[in-house]
């Protein structure tokens, strides 16, 4: 027998992917809500000129709903279909947290990355600092997938799961959408006339903030799974 | 190789079982009987540490349990997107040994159906995958709860062959309703 880490995360990683693009619950539910929520903000704002804080808190609010409706799903899904004994009996706690978390940030990326293209388009606004943009969007979508991925793993094992949920998503993802908020505001609005979004320095701040919350969170995550995973 | 050591479970303020205490050697083969809600079923999640219990120990083989503990259940699901042998690369990937994919399909008689996913699976072919699923790691206990549920003439053989074959590797707790199945046992229990 020989136990390797890098083979029991390929494992699960590849299982998430297998079930995803077979089923693909999660990245329909994911976009579909992006699509929505793109066409109701941009219809909702139609000839009107929404400063760069309208359009970053917005942009948050669609990421937070499409990522917040599917991935947590890939850890109550097990319990709720009674795969998750098949997991318990072969896997260990931090290698099945690892795999899932990975899919989870790249399902992530890809759902945020289709969402702020459109959301974009449709808005008509200009990105002032596209690298800062870019920093802020990837380590946000790593931090979300992070944080709701740890929301849906504690979860889990509760039998009120999707109150639970909600409950613990709350206050783990307030300080991750204000960081978020004001990354891209910065990224959008810097030297926009009549607009004040702090300065650069600013926005990289809260993009340090976001990569620092998504490694605390990917990096803390199997600790607190594996204590709640087997108890 | 197994010791259960005055183990109790309480479900709310109810009992389900309270003071078990036996020790299974090599070739030991135990029978636990007992009718429906008795708790044959929690007893072998609780062996296998899939529920906590409420007080007592269990002793399992030495070594890591994902390759020393097999367990094969009724509830146990299986993906319903993955085929026969994407699980049993999945079991192996994780537990770190090999998938012994052929050996276990020939053996459990599922060669045919290797590419199938399983949700197009009938219920004695998932338990046939779930026995092959349990016993990949040649594990030194093996649990089974209900083995024979669901199996046809053939597949009652299987379950009469693992269970052999077990016994010459280390030990086996069966869990059922069926008083036929005493024929796989050495040894019973029954809960009341």
């Amino acid at each position: 027998m020989n136990s390797n880490w890098r083979r029991e995360v390929e494992a699960v990683f590849r299982k998430e992917w297998q079930t995803e693009m077979r089923s693909q619950s999660g990245l329909v539910t994911g976009l579909l809500f992006s699509v929505v929520t793109v066409y109701a903000i941009s219809f909702a704002s139609l000839n009107a000129s929404m400063t760069s804080t309208v359009v970053s808190g917005m942009l948050w609010v669609a990421l937070l709903f499409s990522t917040s409706a599917s991935l947590p799903r890939t850890f109550l899904a097990e319990e709720e279909l009674g795969t998750a004994d098949l997991l318990r009996l072969t896997g260990r706690p931090h290698a099945i947290f690892w795999g899932k978390s990975l899919f989870n940030c790249f399902q992530s990326v890809i759902t945020g990355t289709i969402l702020s293209t459109l959301y974009l388009g449709f808005t008509g606004k200009a990105i002032a600092v596209p690298w800062l943009f870019a920093v802020s969007l990837v380590a946000g979508c790593l931090s979300l997938a992070g944080a709701v991925t740890l929301c849906g793993a504690i979860a889990s094992q509760a039998s009120n799961r999707a109150v639970l949920s909600a409950a613990i998503a709350v206050p783990l993802l307030l300080p991750l959408v204000s960081l978020g908020v004001s990354a891209v505001r910065v990224s959008l609005g810097l030297h926009v006339k009549h607009e004040d979004v702090g300065t650069l320095a600013d926005g990289i701040g809260a993009a340090i903030g976001l990569v620092g919350y998504a490694g605390a969170t990917l990096a803390t995550g199997p600790w607190i799974f594996a204590a709640v995973w087997k108890s | 190789m197994l010791r259960v050591d005055r183990l109790g479970k309480k479900y709310g303020g109810r009992w389900i079982f309270r003071g078990l205490s036996f020790e299974l050697g090599q070739g030991d083969r135990l029978v636990i009987l007992g009718r429906n809600g008795s708790g044959k079923s929690t007893l072998l999640r609780t062996i296998a540490g899939l529920t906590a219990k409420t007080e007592g120990t269990v002793s399992l083989p030495d070594g890591d349990p994902r390759w020393t503990l097999g367990l094969c259940a009724l509830e146990q699901s299986v993906y319903g997107q993955l085929t026969i042998s994407e699980h049993l690369q999945l079991t192996a990937d994780l537990r770190g040994c090999p998938p012994r994919t052929d050996e276990l399909l020939e053996k459990v008689n599922l060669g045919y159906a290797r590419s199938m996913p399983a949700s197009q699976l009938s219920t004695g072919m998932k338990a046939r995958l779930k026995l092959a699923m349990a016993i990949q790691s040649n594990p030194l206990a093996l649990l089974l709860d209900e083995p024979g549920a669901g199996l046809d003439e053939e597949g009652r053989n299987l379950v009469d062959l693992i269970t052999s074959e077990q016994a010459d590797r280390g030990c086996l707790i069966v869990a059922t309703n069926d008083p036929l199945e005493r024929r796989l046992a050495n040894l019973e229990l029954q809960l009341a």
